[in-house]
């Protein structure tokens, strides 16, 4: 029965009170540990067609008479149009329409940021587009720019002030045997998925069409039915292949709406793609914080106070992320005080990114947790289970699951490797490990649907208009849908990427992806394999407890079996339909993602170069439906993380706002050559509280602890404290000389 | 008007000069599995073989191409190393794969056993946002497999 | 815009010369390059390397192992990198240059005419390298830029070959005369913004390398591969020069602590500090 509830749902920690319309999912959970296909490695279901460039994307999408964008984006960080004329662009070869401040209202006459759209001009070629824009005349009045956020703090320009407290933290303090004090800085960093934002709208009949580089299909498609003041229905948003998100991509953004208006004006397909140079301006960055961090403990490790100031530089606009995050959750402490500022200044709007807030926070925490060991003369891996949270640390509900003390028993192998590591030092290169925990959201929630369909061939195809963002959820609901209708993966088809072609399914966010569709997709393959069942029953007169699928057949308790062909050959050309719903996360619990991991790196103690050698991750993530899709999860978020770490910074002019670092060879992510060795384990144990999968999301908890366990391995390698990311080959030789210092003034070195 | 020679044909293109390959695989040959990502040479995802060598063919003006034979994803869809990339996972969005692929037969028809040293070495200009470089080495590895 | 494709030197007149294309093809289209003619000139620059037919008493005097060479100045980085003819400093300088894609199309003469990387000069910022009247990087963000002769303009001049060069005293022979690597560069002035010497329609055609048995080239960057020298160095047991430190490749005369280090680039000071220190050993340890 379909039930009404008030409940609170979680997007990258961000709660908000919704109603949702559930449906109870009546299934038991599968057994514990791998099944046939569930819980084994499956290479991706649609890894030929996108190795061969047969995939079609966004990016590839052609329709007849298509007409290409090129936005006027400000040059100016703050400013003011005084005036604007298109009409010498309008003149120019192959241009059919232009649109500037007040035609929509993601065209603004007063940016506060670089890159915010002004103008688009919309021609038979892109390069068209390109000449007319440059034709656009502009009269600015350029407004003050304020890009540093203490400045902004200062100034009182700020979005947003959360303040937070448990205990009393100055009691807390006074209690503390010792207290460690640490200003931790990170870098704003760039999504810079492979392809960049874009769309191609098209009007058919009253229907717009929206073909999106997307990670919330429906998201998307409510967002434009409600500005545009259209019925849902009459909006259509595609995305079957969608080439990386990370977070950017869960709204329109303006090259969308500036694809919509044009193609209205035109009456043609009006594609904006952003080039990676706007992507790098105004497709959203995680931003930047100041983390002023306090901790006191007891002299045998136990918390007694935490305590933070964090400013995070939002930029013009954009929500003020739980950079507070890891401090309130992570440890058991009665006593927690934090306050976390949203600056405001003149520079692009932040967007979600791969754990945000968490990513940045964790990296001040674990490194201050590992500065107090040291000054406690604590092992850090002990001094993190003497401050265990059993219970959720900030309200002290229980875990609908949680193994965290599991994955740091199984964190011990790598952890004493420590010795054998620094033994391999030398004069100028020094070995050391560290380690950080990893704490984040991950649970997903409805609603979210699936329908299974069941030829008379017994071939099955999943029918939800979610998106696989290249993650490989495609792949993990055939392996569900295989696994519960009892037929081998290649019989399963997934058909996804389209509104119009499936019911409503969650945003691939969060880390949601899996743990809000996979039990829809299960709930309607059991519904499929139900039916299979009543029919098979009639058919040769069994009893339907007698009768199971295994393996492409209907087999009998009684030994009999008949190919699953055979019981639905009759459909002809018809089929059996499920459906299927995700049901409701546990009421009173709190449902969370945890892991630890261990980082083994080398310093070149004289001219700063870091590599990392090797990364161990140990999740906590129930149950695990692809072990090799989620294997390619873990690799790919602790290199993400690496580049976080190591290489990757936008650079802002101080003085215009301008972004600097914009092209790919300025802008420094990973690359294979600096890949380390990972190896990773999942604890694959299921969340018995959690939907008919126990599965939580994979997608943000590996990037959380990264950088912080690099850095408490540098630590461990060289005494040095860094504390700035990234560990640049400046913050890395000033860390090194401060820790030299420190020694030749008699101080003991950190380690 | 330039002929291209591409995947064993020959095409006219009509095209302004400082038009780039990639542009014109793309917009005139309709072959889109060449990917642009950053258009200026710096990621790799539009690597093409022109005359053997993996080259970028974003910053490459078709003018200047003067006949030489250009082998596209599209002419390697059969090679054993398409296999073994989905094999190894060596992908996750799917939107470098493409680029990373041509370097990758590049590299073994070269080095047809490279060891991990090279192969870090000779796909260092392909990109991958998602990090799939270990599964890529791997499936580089085993490409005979 | 026209692109021709001369067969003879004769034939070349006029144009923006566009060889591999991975600087010239970016920078026209940032309209940094301006022109309605480009020259493809790779019908007319020689490429590959050569052994040097040398006279009896160089003979006499080097080591057999290791020849002089001429190389083409269409040669590939790629073909160079694989060349086991040229000195050590300059096939690892090739080797640790830009990507794998861009070795196999720039030419070893286009990638000693690159311009520099900053930021505020590829972006168009109106700086003293675009005839401007101000450094925006001495005040703005400038962690990648020079430590020498930067009061002007403080550019890093990214070529890892260059600096090899450098070290290896190349002579360059172009469509005009005979000049040394050093002599090819000059350091931009309030009269003339140029970082090079070359003169309008002067193509490079060789490079002579000398016979060189004892070289090397470190390089520091953000990656481990793909990145643009923060620092490098390039040493014999004759000379050291470094790229990523000034507006132009730099020969270091005398030592590091004459460096003039803006606030975000003293680092670099200790970073070429230790290369040179290491290249300098690698070369007298032979």
């Amino acid at each position: 029965m379909a039930r009404l509830i008030r409940t609170e749902k979680e997007v990258e920690g961000r709660y908000e009170e919704v109603w949702l319309v559930v449906e109870e999912d009546a299934l038991e959970q599968w057994p514990d540990g791998p099944l046939k296909i569930v819980g084994r490695g499956a290479p991706r279901v649609d890894g030929l067609e996108r190795a061969r460039g047969e995939a079609r994307y966004t990016a590839d999408v052609r329709l007849p008479g298509m007409l290409h964008t090129a936005v006027l984006r400000s040059p100016h960080a703050h400013a003011r149009v005084k005036r604007i004329d298109v009409s010498r662009a309008l003149e120019l070869p192959g241009v059919r329409a232009a649109i500037g401040p007040g035609d929509i209202e993601q065209l603004t006459g007063e940016p506060g940021y670089q890159g915010a759209a002004v103008a688009a001009v919309c021609a038979d070629t892109l390069a068209q587009a390109r000449t007319a824009v440059a034709a656009i005349d502009v009269e600015w009045e350029e407004l003050e720019v304020v890009v540093d956020p203490d400045d902004a703090v200062r100034r009182g320009q700020v979005h947003d002030k959360r303040e937070r407290s448990r205990g009393d933290y100055e009691r807390g303090l006074a209690e503390a045997d010792v207290v460690v004090e640490g200003t931790y800085r990170t870098q704003t960093v760039l999504h810079n998925s492979m392809e960049t934002h874009q769309s191609v709208a098209a009007w058919e009949g009253d229907t717009l069409n929206v073909y999106i580089s997307t990670q919330f299909i429906w998201g998307v498609r409510e967002e434009i039915a409600s500005e545009l003041e259209l019925p849902q229905d009459r909006v259509r948003v595609v995305c079957e292949y969608m080439g990386g998100g990370f977070g950017s991509k869960n709204d329109p953004g303006d090259y969308t709406f500036i694809a919509i208006e044009l193609s209205k004006r035109t009456g043609r397909p009006v594609r904006c793609a952003l080039t990676r140079r706007e992507e790098n301006m105004a497709a959203g960055n995680r931003n930047s914080t100041v983390q002023r961090l306090t901790v006191g403990a007891k002299s045998d490790g136990t918390l007694t106070a935490l305590g933070g100031e964090f400013v995070n530089a939002l930029g013009w606009s954009g929500w003020n992320a739980s950079t507070e995050g890891p401090m309130q959750m992570l440890y058991a402490c009665a006593n927690v005080k934090t306050t976390t500022w949203g600056a405001k200044v003149n520079t692009p709007p932040m967007k979600a990114f791969r754990a945000p807030g968490f990513v940045e926070g964790t990296f001040g925490l674990e490194c201050l947790m590992d500065e107090l060991a040291a000054k406690l003369d604590l092992d850090p891996l002990e001094l993190r289970r003497r401050n265990y949270a059993s219970n959720d640390a900030t309200d002290d509900r229980p875990f609908s699951s949680k193994n965290l003390m599991e994955c740091y028993r199984r964190a011990e192998p790598h952890w004493a490797r420590r010795d054998e590591v620094r033994a391999r030092s030398t004069e100028t290169v020094k070995r050391g490990v560290g380690m950080a925990s990893q704490i984040w959201y991950g649970g997903g929630g409805p609603p979210s649907y699936a329908w299974t369909r069941v030829g008379s061939d017994g071939r099955v195809t999943v029918v939800t208009a979610m998106q696989d963002i290249g993650t490989g959820s495609r792949t993990a609901m055939a392996q569900i849908a295989a696994e519960e209708l009892g037929v081998p993966l290649d019989w399963v088809t997934v058909s996804l990427g389209d509104s119009a072609r499936g019911p409503y399914a969650s945003i691939s966010a969060g880390s949601s992806t899996i743990p809000s569709m996979g039990p829809a997709v299960r709930a309607a393959a059991a519904d499929a394999k139900r039916q299979v069942v009543e029919i098979a029953a009639q058919r040769f007169d069994k009893e339907t407890r007698t009768l199971d699928v295994k393996n492409g057949s209907v087999i009998c308790s009684d030994g009999g079996k008949w190919p699953l062909e055979d019981v639905v050959g009759l459909l002809e050309d018809a089929q059996i339909l499920g459906k299927g719903a995700r049901g409701p996360n546990p009421t009173g619990m709190q449902v969370l993602t945890f892991g630890v991991q261990v980082a083994e790196v080398a310093v070149d103690v004289e001219t700063g170069e870091i590599w990392v050698e090797r990364v161990a991750a140990i999740h906590d993530v129930g149950r695990v439906i692809n072990a090799l899709g989620a294997e390619s999860q873990v690799e790919g978020g602790i290199i993400q993380g690496i580049g976080h770490t190591l290489s990757e910074q936008r650079l802002v002019d101080p003085e215009t706002g301008t972004i600097l670092t914009r092209t790919l060879d300025a802008y420094r992510m990973p690359t294979i050559a600096d890949a380390p060795e990972i190896v990773s384990e999942l604890l694959d144990i299921p969340d018995a509280h959690l939907t008919n999968l126990g599965s939580k999301g994979l997608g943000e908890p590996p990037i959380v602890p990264v950088a912080a366990a690099i850095a408490n391995a540098i630590r461990d390698a060289t005494g040095a404290d860094v504390r700035s990311l990234p560990i640049s080959r400046e913050e890395m030789l000033r860390a090194l000389r401060e820790a030299r210092e420190r020694e030749r003034r008699g101080a003991p070195a950190a380690v | 008007m330039p002929e291209l020679r591409v995947n064993g044909g020959a095409y006219e293109v009509d095209a302004p000069v400082g038009t780039s390959l990639a542009e014109a695989l793309r917009e005139e040959l309709g072959l889109t599995g060449t990917k642009i990502a950053c258009n200026e040479g710096h990621c790799g995802a539009c690597t093409v073989l022109v005359d053997g060598l993996p080259k970028l063919s974003c910053i490459t003006l078709v003018h200047q191409l003067d006949g030489a034979e250009v082998t596209t994803i599209e002419a390697l869809r059969d090679h054993p190393m398409v296999a073994s990339f989905v094999r190894a996972d060596a992908l996750q969005c799917g939107f470098c794969t493409p680029g990373q692929i041509v370097s990758a037969v590049a590299l073994v028809e070269s080095s047809p056993e490279p060891t991990s040293e090279e192969i870090r070495h000779r796909m260092a200009g392909n990109i991958c946002r998602c990090g799939a470089y270990p599964k890529i080495e791997e499936a580089i590895r085993t490409w005979r497999d | 815009m026209e692109l021709l494709r001369p067969s003879s030197l004769d034939a070349v007149d006029g144009g923006v010369p566009i060889h591999g294309g991975t600087e010239v093809v970016p920078l026209l289209r940032d309209r940094i390059i301006e022109t309605e003619r480009l020259v493809d000139i790779r019908g007319v620059v020689p490429s590959g390397v050569s052994g040097r037919t040398l006279t009896n008493e160089q003979q006499l005097s080097s080591d057999n192992n290791y020849q002089a060479v001429i190389i083409g100045a269409g040669t590939t980085l790629a073909e160079l990198e694989a060349s086991t003819q040229i000195p050590a400093a300059l096939r690892e300088a090739c080797r640790l240059a830009a990507s794998p894609q861009l070795r196999n199309m720039g030419s070893l003469g286009g990638n000693l005419l690159q311009a520099t990387r900053c930021w505020y000069w590829r972006l168009k910022f109106p700086c003293r390298l675009h005839g401007g009247d101000r450094c925006h990087a001495r005040e703005g963000e400038h962690r990648e830029h020079a430590i020498f002769a930067n009061d002007f303009c403080a550019s890093a001049h990214p070529s890892d070959v260059a600096a090899a060069l450098l070290a290896l005293d190349a002579t360059l022979r172009t469509t005009t005369r005979e000049l040394s690597v050093a002599d090819l560069y000059r350091l931009p002035t309030e009269d003339d913004r140029a970082t090079t010497t070359l003169e309008p329609g002067e193509l490079i055609l060789e490079v002579d390398v000398p016979a060189a048995p004892r070289s090397v080239y470190l390089k520091a960057m953000d990656r481990k591969r793909w990145a643009f020298p923060l620092v490098g160095v390039a040493a014999t047991p004759e000379r050291t020069a470094l790229a990523g430190v000034a507006p132009i490749p730099w020969l270091l005369e005398g030592d590091l602590d004459a460096a003039t280090p803006l606030p975000q680039t003293a680092y670099k000071v200790e970073l070429a500090k230790a290369l040179v220190k290491r290249a300098r050993a690698a070369v007298a340890s032979g």
